[in-house]
């Protein structure tokens, strides 16, 4: 039985750390705290140490943390910290693990948080760490899914872009393992899901299957999450300007979805959905945004001994 | 009358004995453990074998492994026996094992991993025994032995 004393003081370094339970109670916490405004983490402070740039996670935790009363410091480019001037992540970390009561981070390195955790006494969240992991948009992502579809189990997600260098889809398509999920996974053929994911997917018997057509695999989709297929991925200008139209969603193909399909997107994004969409009752890609805010709230409040439950 | 091969190799006066390495891991164990040029080694491979079909064996004159030494064998060769002789006695004999987790030995195999930019060592979970695999405990990479690539 998972309990709040589960995650106090906690790390939340990689997904692969939450087991299904964990999982559902982070995210019955962020329901709990959506309509949370009690200065529950007033004189509390988070350290965010951003060596790379951010915008969603780190206004939202910024503004998560406000919400709540407490506040944050730190910096938002790794240009301005120590590090420039040749001071390694574990000194970084110890300097500041006195300034704050939890450190957020963000770094291009795969492992950092993981790193920083093991030299800070303080709890660590990691924020993107390289290609690697960024646990929060996956606990944001099932948020998501769970309030568009009103359940987690059993859904069929059908993701939609770049899969292979995409760190949320790679968090995302394990983590919804947990939950008896169908994946369909469309993408150019180079830029499949790495061979060691699907590979696991295999191992933990999660039903996936992969296709290289949006239009034929929608109609029972319970989810569309479509991601950005970046120019940079291409050699060959023209094959990208082939891709950027295949993979995209637009209105004509959400016909021929179930009214209720829920689409999602970790933004920002640029050709692959159309602002046509942005009108679809179930466009869900800018809510998905902003429950990072509740969802971001939950880890804080949790991390630091608040559990946002009514106390009266 | 019939011949049993035999195989003729000079007992040590001090040194180790790694017998029971799996086969063809011989010349691998010894690039890895780098000992002074002018060590007298012997070694046997594909020499026929009870426990299994066929092992390898090193004998090394004068040269006792060090346990980080012999950790290293252990991540190619898991199960071998690692005997330390003096005066011609084995005076310890040890079945290597793999270890649950370690620190150090090898590199992360992965580019991007931050142990390649911190001076921390890097640090492992075993995951597979045959062949040995490893993760990566900071960037969760994971890789097979043929990838090892020893400090």
């Amino acid at each position: 039985m998972v309990s709040n004393s589960d995650f106090v003081g906690r790390d939340i370094i990689s997904v692969g750390d939450f087991g299904r339970e964990e999982l559902l109670f982070l995210l019955d916490a962020a329901d709990r705290f959506e309509s949370e405004t009690r200065p529950l983490l007033a004189g509390k402070v988070a350290a965010a140490l951003f060596f790379e740039p951010s915008t969603r996670t780190r206004l939202s935790f910024e503004s998560a943390m406000g919400r709540l009363g407490g506040c944050c410091i730190g910096f938002a480019e790794g240009g301005v910290s120590s590090q420039a001037k040749g001071e390694t992540l574990a000194d970084t970390v110890r300097v500041v693990e006195g300034y704050g009561d939890l450190i957020l981070i963000r770094h291009p390195r795969e492992g950092s948080a993981r790193l920083a955790a093991e030299f800070a006494g303080v709890p660590v969240v990691n924020c993107g760490d390289g290609a690697h992991q960024h646990p929060t948009q996956t606990f944001v992502d099932l948020y998501t899914m769970r309030r568009e579809c009103k359940r987690l189990d059993g859904l069929h997600v059908v993701f939609v872009g770049d899969l292979r260098y995409g760190r949320t889809v790679h968090s995302l398509v394990t983590t919804l393992g947990h939950f008896d999920a169908r994946l369909t996974l469309v993408s150019p053929s180079f830029l499949r899901l790495p061979k060691e994911l699907r590979r696991e997917l295999q191992e933990r018997e999660v039903d996936f299957t992969e296709a290289q057509k949006v239009e034929p695999v929608i109609a029972d989709a319970d989810v569309i999450y479509v991601t950005r297929i970046q120019r940079e991925r291409f050699t060959d200008p023209l094959e990208f300007e082939k891709a950027k139209d295949a993979f995209r969603i637009d209105n004509t193909m959400l016909h021929k979805a179930q009214p209720g399909v829920a689409i999602l997107h970790p933004l920002p994004r640029v050709n692959e959905i159309p602002p046509e969409v942005d009108s679809h009752p179930h466009a869900a890609y800018f809510r998905q945004a902003h429950y990072g805010v509740a969802v971001r709230k939950a880890i804080l409040g949790l991390l630091l001994g608040q559990a946002g439950e009514d106390t009266a | 009358m019939s011949r049993q091969p035999t195989y003729k190799v000079s007992a040590l006066t001090q040194g180790t004995v790694l017998d029971h390495l799996r086969a063809r891991s011989a010349l691998r164990a010894l690039r890895v453990l780098r000992l002074p040029p002018d060590t007298t080694i012997m070694v046997g491979v594909n020499l026929p074998s009870k426990r299994h079909e066929r092992k390898d064996l090193i004998k090394i004159e004068g040269y006792e492994l060090t346990q980080e030494e012999a950790a290293k064998v252990a991540l190619i060769s898991p199960d071998a026996t690692l005997s330390i002789i003096r005066e011609y006695d084995v005076v310890q004999k040890t079945e290597l094992t793999l270890p649950v987790t370690f620190r150090g030995l090898i590199r992360c195999v992965n580019p991007s991993c931050i142990v390649h930019e911190e001076r921390v060592p890097g640090l492992f979970r075993v995951e597979g025994n045959d062949p040995v695999s490893v993760r990566c405990e900071y960037c969760e990479t994971s890789f097979a032995e043929e990838f090892f690539e020893f400090l």
